[in-house]
This record gives structure tokens, C-alpha cells and sequence, in this order.
């Protein structure tokens, strides 16, 4: 009795630790941002202090404030999130239901584009974008974001279209209503869920990219992910405002992704599940 | 009704033909290629294109930096490749990186997983945490670790290792200690994701098998071994193939950390191929190198979906 109880200790005292390390470093993120700089520094590191809300002041509103940045972020995975669902949902719909010929091919095709590793992307797209001038530009971050999220909700919408029955689309059909008509009044309002999901998914990969964004960002277009470097140079690192940045960086996709919890872990367990097991 | 069937099996095309006729069917493959049409041309534009691009560029010498140089070079620059020592570290990089990285992720997040699926109570604080780091961004998390966690002194780690007796550590200056950082890294960050997947995966386990092999006396380790690994097998390996993608091509959490340093101590493929063409501006070999990359991610992924098949 008293073996199976220290079991169920040691096991508890196990699962507290995992759950600290995942939280801790995000939680002490938070922590050092509402400290001074000389808090953030001292040692042994401080858990209580007194809070100030001055390294977001400055951020936020002092000079080289990272506003601009954090709108940058917001343009760009907006966009990113618009363009790709305007084209994958009728795209994951024909995958999912029409007939034709070559549709093996095509559900193929894209599984392979994601293949394609990003570096190798980037070098002949950097070329392109820099010969008609669409280095640092929005137009020009979109598109090539469209490599990696078009493949990735085409190939999740798929997955809710299919378990859409069959018999749905007939008596529409049967009514005379026309194909396009019955996707947008019939089968758009059934994967609603699933439409829901993917642009959580797509939205927090284009928020979350960098690479990309390294090599295509100026002045006028810099994501928050690349501006925060800004904070961290060689002779110094601002580290109260760095804080705050990868708080401010970080909140977005927090919130979706605990607002979206359960949508997530199905979204994430329909590609692996069956995604990955299709063809 | 013979559509249930077809409903069941998700198979649009063994859908039985309708009194419609050959009219409707030719229409419908009109309807499917104007739906298709803009996907397939964006991902024509910004994949397919790219890539014929990228073999082009890598037989030249494309220079940024010194442009009268340039030129078509036919395989030179895979010729390079082949004898460059630095291509071959960080290949060697890349593959215990990716290695090592994969392997602690699927063995710590399935551990995990089977200890949380027996928890009576509890479960929904693991299903929150553990969405915190798969949605941050790799560049922020990079940076929170390599300041906050990892600086000297007051970073987290290097205060518990001092106060361990270890002594506090050049974390990311030694090449040895800055190669674990990087790894444990992307192994905080990724193995909610299989710790999820395996969850659920779990959770949709027939109760009915325990029961029989409860009745028959098996040991919590046979009915492991024997019932949960093989039924978990797929997702495993699905986990496995979608890990490895991953950190094959893993960029920003290695680039905010050490930006592959000391030296060339944590650079990987990836990560050599971009520093090739935007830091040291030499387009035409970082091309091959991106292509050599691509031939490593087919070769491995090739296996591991062989592996998939194999039962």
C-alpha cells in the first residue's frame, strides 16, 4: 500500500516538473519584463520585486517604439491568412469531392511541395523579388508565404470535407441548384468548424515565421520576430524591453492557442492521424 | 444506400454514376479545375518554380559580393560541395540535431502521454501547458532562452547549475555545451506536440483489449509492449516523419541562439546553405548547397515512409 502511494507521489512530483519546465520560461518572461533593468540582472535572479510597467512604456511608446513592427505582423498574417483560405477552400473542396482526372496527382502534388526545404525557397525567390523591387514590401512577404500555408490548409480542409455525407450535396442537387451555389450554401456552412481551425493554423504560421522574414524585411516591412533583435546588440542587450517585446510578440498566438486548445490538438491529430495516412 | 458506403470509405471517386450523365461529368471537371486554378497556380509560382530555379542558379558562380566573377559553372559547385569540410560537419550537424532531437521528443512526449492518461484528474492542465510553446514563435523562444535562461549567472539554467555544484557555464560559447543547448531547445519546444498527438491518440484506444488482457493477468509492461506500442505504432511514426521534417529544416530557434556557433559548432545544413548565400553572398553555392538538402530530406524521408509501410 505504502509502495503504490509513493508511486503515485513520485509520479505526481514527475508530471509538476514537466508542467513547470513548458510554463517556466514563459512565465519569467513576463516576470522580467515588468522588472528595471537591474532587477533583471540581479543575482541570485529575483522572483518578487516591485513591478513597473516602464519597459512597455518605452517599447511601446518610446523612441524606436515597436508598434509599427507589431502592425507589420498584423498585415502580414492577416494577408497571408486571406489569400490562403480565398484559394484553399475551393481548392480542398475539389480535392475532397469532385471527380476528374489527375486528382491522385494533384492531392500528391501538394503533400510534395512541402518538401521543398524553405532555404531553398528563399535563394531563388530573393533574386526574383529583388529583380521587380518587391523586397520589403508586403506583396512580396505574402506571396512566398503562400509555399508553406497553402499546402498545409488545403491538405487540413480536406480532412473536414471529407466527413461532410454525401447525401447533403445530392438533394441539392436533386433541388437544381447549381454546384457553386450548393458549396457556398450546403457544404462552406458544414466545415465551418474546420474553416475556423485552419485559419488559426495559418495565422499563427505566418505570425511565427522567420526565416523569410529575415531575408525580405527593410524599413517598411519588419515583423515583430525580426525587429526584436534590435534589442540585442553586441556592446548592449535592453533587457527589460526585450522582455516586453517577446511578451508583446508572444500574446497573439497565446491567446488563439488557448482560446483554440481543443481545436488545435484535433487539427494537429487530423494530420498525423489522417493526413498522413491518406494515400 | 449505396452511398453510405462510399461515405464511410471518404472516396469521392468511387462514387456511383448517377442518372446525370456524361454532360454533368464533364461539367463537374470544368467546376473542379476553376476551384483548383488559383491554388495550384500559386503553388506552382512559389514552390515548383523556385525549386527549377534553385538547380539553375546552383550551376553558377553567383556572387553578390563580387559580381565580375560570375558565371555559368556547370557541377563545380557540387564538386566544391563534396570536398567542403564544412559541408560535411554540418550534415553531420543536422543529422544529430535532427536525431537526437526527434528521438527525446517522441520518447519523452509518449511517457508522458501514457502518464497522463491515467490520471484521474489533472488532464486539462497538461492539455493547456503543453499548447503553450508548440504555438511561440522558434525566434522568440530562441531569444527567451538564450538570454533569460541561458546568460550567465541570473539565467535560469546556469543559477540551477551553480547551485547544483556544477558551476556556472559558458552555455553557448562552449561548442559542446552550445550543441545540447540548441537541442534542448527545440526538444522544450516541440514535444508538447507529440505529447498531444500521442494523447489523443491514446485516448482513442479500444478499452475492450485492456480489459481481455486485464482478465488474463498481463503485467502493465506486457500490456505496453505487447497491445499500446504496436496500436500506437502509426501515430508514432507519423510523429516521426512529421518531427524529422521539422527539424531538418529547423532555422530561426538555432539562429537567435548561437547563429550557429562558436564557430561552426551548431551549424546546421540548413543554416550553412543560408549564411552561404545572404551573409557570405555567395548565391550559386549556397544553391547547391540548398539542393544538396533537399536530396538528404528526400533520401530521409524515403526511409521513414518505407519504415511506415513495413507493417
Amino acid at each position: 500500500m505504502t509502495a503504490k502511494r509513493l508511486r503515485v507521489i513520485a509520479l505526481l512530483a514527475i508530471s509538476m516538473i514537466f508542467l513547470l519546465a513548458w510554463a517556466f520560461p514563459i512565465i519569467w518572461s513576463v516576470l522580467n519584463s515588468l522588472k528595471t533593468d537591474s532587477d533583471v540582472l540581479a543575482y541570485p535572479p529575483k522572483l518578487f520585486f516591485s513591478p513597473t510597467l516602464e519597459a512597455y512604456r518605452d517599447v511601446l511608446l518610446g523612441s524606436g517604439s515597436i508598434l509599427p513592427n507589431l502592425l507589420s505582423s498584423v498585415i502580414i498574417s492577416v494577408g497571408t491568412t486571406v489569400v490562403t483560405m480565398l484559394m484553399a477552400v475551393p481548392a480542398a473542396y475539389a480535392l475532397a469531392r469532385l471527380r476528374f482526372r489527375g486528382k491522385k496527382f494533384a492531392g500528391f502534388y501538394v503533400l510534395a511541395t512541402q518538401m521543398l526545404p524553405p532555404v531553398g525557397i528563399i535563394i531563388p525567390y530573393f533574386l526574383v523579388l529583388r529583380n521587380i523591387g518587391w523586397i520589403d514590401t508586403y506583396q512580396g512577404i505574402i506571396l512566398i508565404y503562400l509555399s508553406f500555408s497553402l499546402p498545409f490548409a488545403i491538405w487540413l480542409l480536406v480532412s473536414y470535407f471529407e466527413d461532410i455525407p454525401f447525401e447533403m450535396e445530392e438533394a441539392a442537387y436533386l433541388d437544381g441548384a447549381s454546384r457553386l451555389k450548393t458549396l457556398w450554401r450546403i457544404i462552406i456552412p458544414q466545415v465551418r468548424g474546420g474553416i475556423a481551425v485552419t485559419v488559426v493554423f495559418v495565422f499563427l504560421n505566418a505570425w511565427n515565421e522567420f526565416l523569410f522574414a529575415v531575408v525580405l524585411s527593410g524599413n517598411t516591412v519588419r515583423p515583430v520576430t525580426v525587429a526584436m533583435f534590435n534589442f540585442v546588440s553586441v556592446e548592449q542587450t535592453l533587457w527589460a524591453k526585450l522582455a516586453a517585446v517577446s511578451v508583446l510578440a508572444m500574446l497573439p498566438v497565446v491567446v488563439l492557442g488557448v482560446v483554440a486548445q481543443k481545436h488545435i490538438v484535433k487539427g494537429l491529430t487530423v494530420g498525423a492521424v489522417k493526413g498522413g495516412g491518406r494515400r | 444506400m449505396t452511398s453510405s458506403a462510399v461515405t464511410s470509405a471518404g472516396i469521392a471517386s468511387d462514387a456511383p454514376r448517377s442518372d446525370f450523365g456524361r454532360v454533368l461529368e464533364q461539367r463537374e471537371r470544368r467546376f473542379a479545375a476553376a476551384l483548383l486554378a488559383p491554388a495550384f497556380l500559386a503553388l506552382l509560382a512559389t514552390t515548383t518554380f523556385p525549386l527549377i530555379f534553385l538547380v539553375y542558379t546552383s550551376t553558377f558562380r553567383m556572387d553578390l559580393a563580387m559580381p565580375f566573377t560570375n558565371g555559368f559553372v556547370g557541377f563545380e559547385n557540387y564538386q566544391v560541395l563534396l570536398s567542403d569540410e564544412r559541408f560535411w560537419s554540418s550534415l553531420l550537424v543536422s543529422l544529430v540535431y535532427t536525431g537526437s532531437t526527434v528521438a527525446f521528443q517522441v520518447v519523452i512526449g509518449l511517457a508522458l502521454a501514457l502518464l497522463v492518461m491515467d490520471m484521474k484528474r489533472g488532464q486539462g492542465w497538461f492539455r493547456i501547458i503543453a499548447i503553450l510553446p508548440v504555438v511561440l514563435s522558434p525566434a522568440v523562444v530562441g531569444m527567451i532562452w538564450r538570454t533569460f535562461m541561458l546568460a550567465p549567472e541570473f539565467g535560469i539554467i546556469d543559477y540551477l547549475a551553480i547551485n547544483a555544484g556544477l558551476g556556472s557555464k559558458n552555455w553557448l560559447g562552449d561548442p559542446t555545451l552550445a550543441m545540447v543547448s540548441v537541442i534542448a531547445i527545440h526538444t522544450w519546444q516541440w514535444t508538447p506536440f507529440a505529447f498531444m498527438v500521442l494523447l489523443a491518440s491514446l485516448a482513442s484506444l479500444p478499452e475492450d483489449i485492456y480489459e481481455a488482457a486485464r482478465l488474463d493477468r498481463a503485467s502493465a509492461w506486457q500490456r505496453f509492449r505487447r497491445i499500446t506500442l504496436p496500436l500506437l505504432r502509426p501515430a508514432i511514426v507519423m510523429v516521426i516523419i512529421m518531427r524529422t521534417m521539422v527539424a531538418l529544416t529547423a532555422f530561426a530557434a538555432i539562429f537567435t541562439v548561437t547563429g550557429g556557433g562558436p564557430g561552426t559548432a551548431t551549424e546546421i545544413l540548413n543554416l550553412y546553405a543560408y549564411r552561404k548565400s545572404f551573409t557570405e553572398l555567395s548565391i550559386g553555392y549556397g544553391s547547391a548547397l540548398a539542393v544538396a538538402l533537399l536530396i538528404v530530406t528526400i533520401i530521409i524521408s524515403g526511409i521513414l515512409f518505407a519504415m511506415r509501410r513495413a507493417k
